[in-house]
């Protein structure tokens, strides 16, 4: 009987994602484009904070990937405020991958824009392993949520640069400890940006916004790691 | 449940790199899988026997080393030790802010195949 033969390697599960994903961040700096990829549990308001984004980033030309498993409901929401978007759908699954954005990137409006948003599709789990190009990942966490969060989804509160609290306007309803909240994701991650917003009272909006066009100018400027 | 797609890829590079080598039939395959990398170890089995039985090596194995993050305190230039699935912000001995390094491993790290001579029956 024939011996087994082993090989040592060193291979990334997900390389053929991540080379194309790497080919996206390319094509990205060539045009100045910031990307930004939203992740949340479904319902904690991507769209609805997008919706508030858009109006208040005046003079840039911005461009939204809706990632969603069916319909066309949230590109449709965006396309009524006149800014380009399309809808992915994955068919069932739960994450979008890089190759999944190659193929929509080639339209026009989406690979010159100045910011490009991609909403994942809504799940605080799976999209957190797949590179898509972006910039950056954004994780969304609702004060209706529960403040155990970061804890128990530690690999996307690790992985994101920012976290935005939304629906703060909701605070007063809900048992939401925000300073433990800032605690557990602080100690997941020492480097991360923490926004706390409202998109329907417009809280802190303004900060977020300024956020972008200041990450922005920072990445056309060459300016070391972004946020 | 994306452990579906990150089984298929592990089969798909598994197979890629033993064609690198050759002709051969799969064995088994060793894969890190860091604690932050949202990949559920119990779900990665599950979703590869599932995969697996259908293939020409249905009894290929999948085995997984578990690679934890590092919770490290740069004032006393050490590791701290915690327990799987709980985290620290400040530093048990000197009350600073620690730092969360690692953790995020998907990776392949070896392959065991049997040879095959193409040219045999
Ligand atoms: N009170 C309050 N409700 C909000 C806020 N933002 C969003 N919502 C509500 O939360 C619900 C879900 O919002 P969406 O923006 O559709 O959430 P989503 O994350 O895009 O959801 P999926 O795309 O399905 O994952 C809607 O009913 C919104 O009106 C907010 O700031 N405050
Ligand atoms: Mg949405
Ligand atoms: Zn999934
Ligand atoms: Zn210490």
């Amino acid at each position: 009987m024939t011996e087994p033969t082993k090989i040592d390697v060193k291979r990334r599960i997900l390389e053929s994602n991540e080379l194309a994903a790497a080919k996206l961040r390319q094509g990205f700096s060539a045009t100045g484009t910031l990307v930004v990829n939203l992740i949340s549990s479904p319902g904690s308001g991507k769209t609805t904070l997008l919706e508030s984004t858009i109006g208040r980033l005046s003079g840039l030309k911005v461009a939204v990937l809706e990632g969603d498993i069916a319909t066309e409901r949230d590109a449709d929401r965006i396309r009524k405020l006149g800014v380009p978007a399309r809808q992915i759908l994955t068919g069932g699954s739960c994450h979008l991958d890089a190759r999944q954005i190659q193929r929509e990137i080639v339209e026009e409006g989406f690979a010159n824009a100045d910011i490009l948003f991609i909403e994942n599709v809504g799940n605080l789990i799976c999209p957190t392993a797949y590179d898509l190009g972006e910039d950056f990942k954004i994780a969304l966490l609702s004060v209706s949520e529960g403040d155990d969060k970061p804890f128990k989804y530690p690999g996307i509160f690790s992985k994101a640069a920012v976290t935005i609290i939304t629906k703060i306007d909701l605070l007063d309803y809900v048992d939401f400890d925000l300073e433990a909240v800032e605690d557990q994701i602080r100690s997941l991650n020492q480097r991360s940006v923490i926004l706390k917003t409202s998109a329907r009272a417009g809280t802190h909006l303004d900060e977020w916004c300024a956020f972008l066009r200041s990450t922005l100018e920072k990445k056309r400027g060459g300016a070391g790691p972004l946020p | 449940m994306h452990e579906t797609s990150i089984a298929a890829s592990i089969l798909e590079t598994a197979q890629g790199l033993i064609r690198e080598q050759g002709e051969g039939r799969l064995e088994s395959v060793k894969v890190a899988v860091g604690e932050l990398s949202a990949v559920e170890p119990d779900l990665l089995v599950f979703a590869w026997e599932a995969l697996i039985s259908g293939t020409s090596t249905p009894d290929a194995a999948l085995e997984i080393e578990w690679s934890p993050a590092q919770t490290y305190c740069p004032t006393c230039n050490r590791n701290l030790d915690r327990a799987r699935g709980s985290w620290l912000r400040l530093c048990s001995k000197c009350g600073d802010p620690v730092v969360t390094k690692g953790g995020d491993e998907l990776d392949i790290v070896q392959i065991s195949f049997i040879q095959e001579d193409s040219n045999q029956p």
